[in-house]
């Protein structure tokens, strides 16, 4: 069952520890040390964007009609410089990003994590139970993932409104299918192994196998493409805040400010659009990189 | 080689061809009508398009002057009988003959209208008696109360074909159907196309909602021809994509294009611009009538709203001359009362409330919230001009002073349903008088609902005052000119006086066009293909 690598000499030795990979790739390529160092400071400024960012814009108390739609650099009534500007509302950009970071990572990470959690003990229990049970899920999963995720998100989210906590629902319902699959398939794979039916054969219980043997052998491949999934959760929340009907205009994430924005690109006011846009480039990106990066180092052993 | 003969031929036959393709105008709309039944709901893009196809026994010029439309002229005894002179060799767009018969037909369908939200025109209807018609050319209206600006109402009412039904001998016994057989029509019946039948300067070609509206030249129509054959109208949301396509070539006349965009065009010849003052007030309804609103939470519990001065306070906390300045680029007029100082019926110098969040503070703390409370403003984001960054802008007015606003801005396909359920607890309003004068706003908005009187059919804030109620019945069945404009100012100081609504500005309409048309800008802002004419 285990397929020797194609492509000529393996740049690490099998059996090399994971973490050991990681570390080794980030040193050999400079992208990726980029990409991680990139994603570090963002995770950082992020962190601290209370701290780091001039004005709160969460906090209408502090924002003044009269500074709207200041150039970057440019001085408002109160004295403060903004350097990437102000929004149609006075908000100054910088920490309106900064904040929007922050509501695009939380969706991204958490939304990830839950429906990594739903789709992996699916999976799991489709993989060691067989039969009518794995059908009934599978399928389930097969009508989930017959659907455009973009659609059943949009329907969703208009039937129950806006707010962060129903994006992350919505995406959690789009996402799990996706993880249920990959997790029962490679459970099957593991599940046939020979130290798996010793195991059975000595009388272990069931639920220890499941949580002792399979899940801890077979979810390295789910967790790399969960990494990769974060970015496409991030994108999936701007693209729907940006439609609309993601988190409400009072608290903007990447894809709110960007939409926010758009109306202004005509009267040359491009910041407003522009700089949430690259920071959601930026965010996206490095998360990718980082993800394609894992997935080749764990290609030998997961995939 | 071609002769000369057949360049010239070619030349001539390009000439030729030139002034037909240009018959086509192209619209967009920033806001679309919900509905090609024009007894649907009374909302200006709903009515702008329904004038296309329709025609009503009065028309209004870009004034709101009222005009003859389908009827020639008309009489009042000077208490509660009307007479309509109708006008003689009108067709339909079905070869059908416009009589007496189809008018009472229209009257009985917006009072057996269940599809009509809140109650859209039947408000007019409702207060007729009678309606007779003594030959096929005449209708006597009888009304119960008197209605000095019956005329002015009818503008606003759409002539249908009776032939769209089946039915006996049309009367105005609406108990008993108006002798119509079978079922009245619904909205369905407009939109599919099948029974949009008017008398109008253009027929309904097609209509795919969220797409386009294709109208062309209605052959029959009594009128002079107009110069297009075919209009279409889109609708974009978005000012930039709507400027944008005017740029492009994709549309010939664009609606409210941002101000802030209007730089691009000003001095570029191929494109022209229009701004027109309008009657529309932008305003906020406040929840007045419940003592547990769902939108405002309180420490100690109950309805702040309810307290005059906490009102009082939210207005002086909005600093309208800046939301005009920095929200709507100056294409806007301060309001405080809720038609434009001048018109019929207004205060020629109403009590300003001036900007100051210091002493609005006070006046919240004097009512016993020092410490505010939370409010969610209920707004559309794709009605009014800017609708949600004015609602945002107000939001951060209000939380200024202490008052810790959230804002809820959506679609006004969501929003109009739930606003008419009393979902909301301060809720954006945009009101342009359909009859020129200011009972328009008074009666529909301000006064305790009545539906035999066909008064308050807006009033989702529950507001209700004995005082206001008799100052306003009264002034809207005066017939004596002088004197309803007295009663009609009190009415309006009153209503000001209480509180109920937060004017904000008159919002200015702006049209961008291309450099070879010329548009007459309307007073009620609508956008009308018989508005825009070639250049020369």
């Amino acid at each position: 069952m285990t397929s020797l690598p194609r492509d000529g000499a393996p740049p690490l030795a099998i059996d090399t520890p994971i973490r050991r990979r990681v570390l080794l790739l980030a040193r050999r390529r400079p992208t990726t040390r980029g990409s991680l160092l990139a994603l570090l400071a963002l995770a950082l400024a992020v962190m601290l964007a209370p701290l780091l960012a001039p004005q709160n814009p969460y906090d209408l108390a502090s924002l003044s009609v009269m500074d709207n739609r200041l150039a970057p650099g440019e001085q408002g009534m109160g004295g403060i410089t903004y350097w990437l500007g102000t929004d149609s509302q006075g908000r100054d950009m910088l920490s309106a990003i900064l904040h929007g970071m922050r509501t695009s990572l939380i969706v991204g990470v958490a939304s990830t994590a839950i429906a990594l959690a739903i789709g992996v003990a699916a999976g799991l229990v489709a993989a060691q139970f067989g039969g009518a049970i794995d059908s009934a899920i599978m399928r389930l999963v097969d009508f989930m993932l017959g659907f455009p995720s973009i659609l059943v998100a949009l329907v969703l989210l208009s039937a129950i409104g806006r707010g962060v906590d129903k994006v992350i629902l919505a995406i959690v319902l789009v996402q799990w299918a996706q993880y249920a699959r990959l997790m029962r398939a490679a459970a099957m794979v593991e599940r046939r192994k020979e130290y798996i039916e010793a195991a059975v054969n000595f009388g272990l219980p069931t639920r220890h196998i499941m949580l002792a043997h399979l899940l801890p052998n077979s979810i390295g491949s789910v967790l790399v493409v969960a990494t990769i999934s974060i970015a496409s959760a991030i994108a999936l929340e701007a693209t729907l805040s940006f439609l609309g009907v993601g988190v409400p205009v009072t608290q903007p994430s990447l894809g709110l400010l960007i939409a926010n924005g758009f109306e202004f690109l005509l009267s040359g006011e491009y910041w407003i659009a522009v700089f949430p846009g690259l920071a959601l480039v930026a965010l996206i990106m490095s998360i990718n990189l980082i993800g394609d990066r894992l997935r080749r180092s764990l290609n030998r052993r997961a995939l | 080689m071609f002769s000369p003969k057949i360049v010239l031929g070619l030349t001539a036959a390009c000439l030729y061809a030139l002034p037909a393709a240009s018959q086509n105008l192209r619209v967009a709309l920033s806001s679309e009508p919900t509905a090609l039944d024009p007894h649907y709901h009374d909302l200006s893009p709903n009515n702008a398009l329904a004038m296309h196809i329709f025609d009503s026994l009065v028309l209004q010029d870009e004034k709101q002057f009222p005009r003859p439309g389908l009827a020639l002229s008309w009489t009042s005894d000077g208490q509660k009988t009307w007479t309509f002179k109708l006008r003689q060799g009108v067709n339909f767009s079905n070869g059908k003959p416009f009589t007496a018969d189809d008018v009472i037909f229209s009257f009985c369908r917006t009072l057996k209208n269940e599809t009509a939200v809140a109650g859209s025109y039947a408000d007019i209807t409702a207060n007729f008696v009678s309606v007779r018609a003594p030959d096929p050319h005449t209708v006597v209206i009888e009304t119960k109360e008197v209605d000095p600006f019956l005329p002015n109402y009818l503008a606003g009412v759409a002539m249908l074909s009776s032939s769209i039904v089946t039915h006996d001998k049309l009367t105005f016994d609406v108990p008993n159907n108006c002798g119509v057989k079978g079922a009245w029509p619904t909205i369905a019946n407009f939109n599919d196309g099948s029974m949009a039948i008017g008398t109008g300067p253009y027929k309904l070609k097609s209509y795919v909602k969220g797409a386009h509206i294709e109208l062309e030249r209605n052959p029959r129509y009594w009128g002079n021809a107009e110069p297009w054959e075919n209009v279409r109208f889109v609708p974009v949301t978005n000012a930039g994509p709507r400027l944008a396509g005017l740029l492009a070539g994709d549309y010939d006349v664009i609606e409210n294009p941002a101000a802030r965009d209007l730089g691009r065009i000003r001095d570029d010849q191929r494109f022209g611009h229009i701004i027109t003052p309008s009657t529309r007030v932008i305003y906020f309804q406040l929840d007045v009538g419940r003592d547990d609103s769902p939108f405002v939470k309180a420490e100690k519990g109950g309805n702040p709203l309810k307290d005059a001065r906490v009102r009082k306070a939210m207005l002086m906390a909005i600093d309208r001359e800046a939301i005009i300045k920095r929200i709507m680029d100056g294409a806007a007029e301060q309001a405080h009362q809720f038609l434009p100082t001048g018109m019929s019926g207004t205060l020629p110098a109403p009590p300003v409330t001036k900007y100051d969040p210091r002493a609005a503070k006070a006046l919240l703390a004097e009512a016993g919230y020092p410490n505010g409370f939370s409010l969610t403003l209920s707004s559309t984001n794709d009605r009014y001009i800017n609708d949600g960054q004015v609602t945002q802008a107000v939001a951060q007015y209000l939380t200024q002073i202490g008052i810790k606003t959230e804002v809820d801005a959506m679609s006004r396909a969501l929003y109009f349903p739930r606003r008419a359920k009393k979902e909301f607890s301060v809720a954006i309003g945009g009101w342009s008088s359909g009859t020129g004068e200011a009972s328009s706003f008074l009666k529909q908005w301000g006064a305790t609902p009545n539906a035999a009187k066909t008064v308050g059919g807006s009033n989702y804030g529950g507001y209700s005052d004995k005082a206001f109620d008799e100052v306003i019945n009264k002034a809207i069945t005066t017939m004596d000119v002088t004197q309803r404009e007295v009663l009609l100012r009190k009415a309006g100081a009153h209503l000001i006086e209480a509180g109920v609504f937060m004017p904000l500005h008159f919002e200015s309409t702006i049209w961008a066009y291309k450099g070879n048309l010329k548009i007459t800008g309307r007073f009620d802002q609508y956008t009308l293909a018989m508005s825009v004419r070639p250049a020369k």
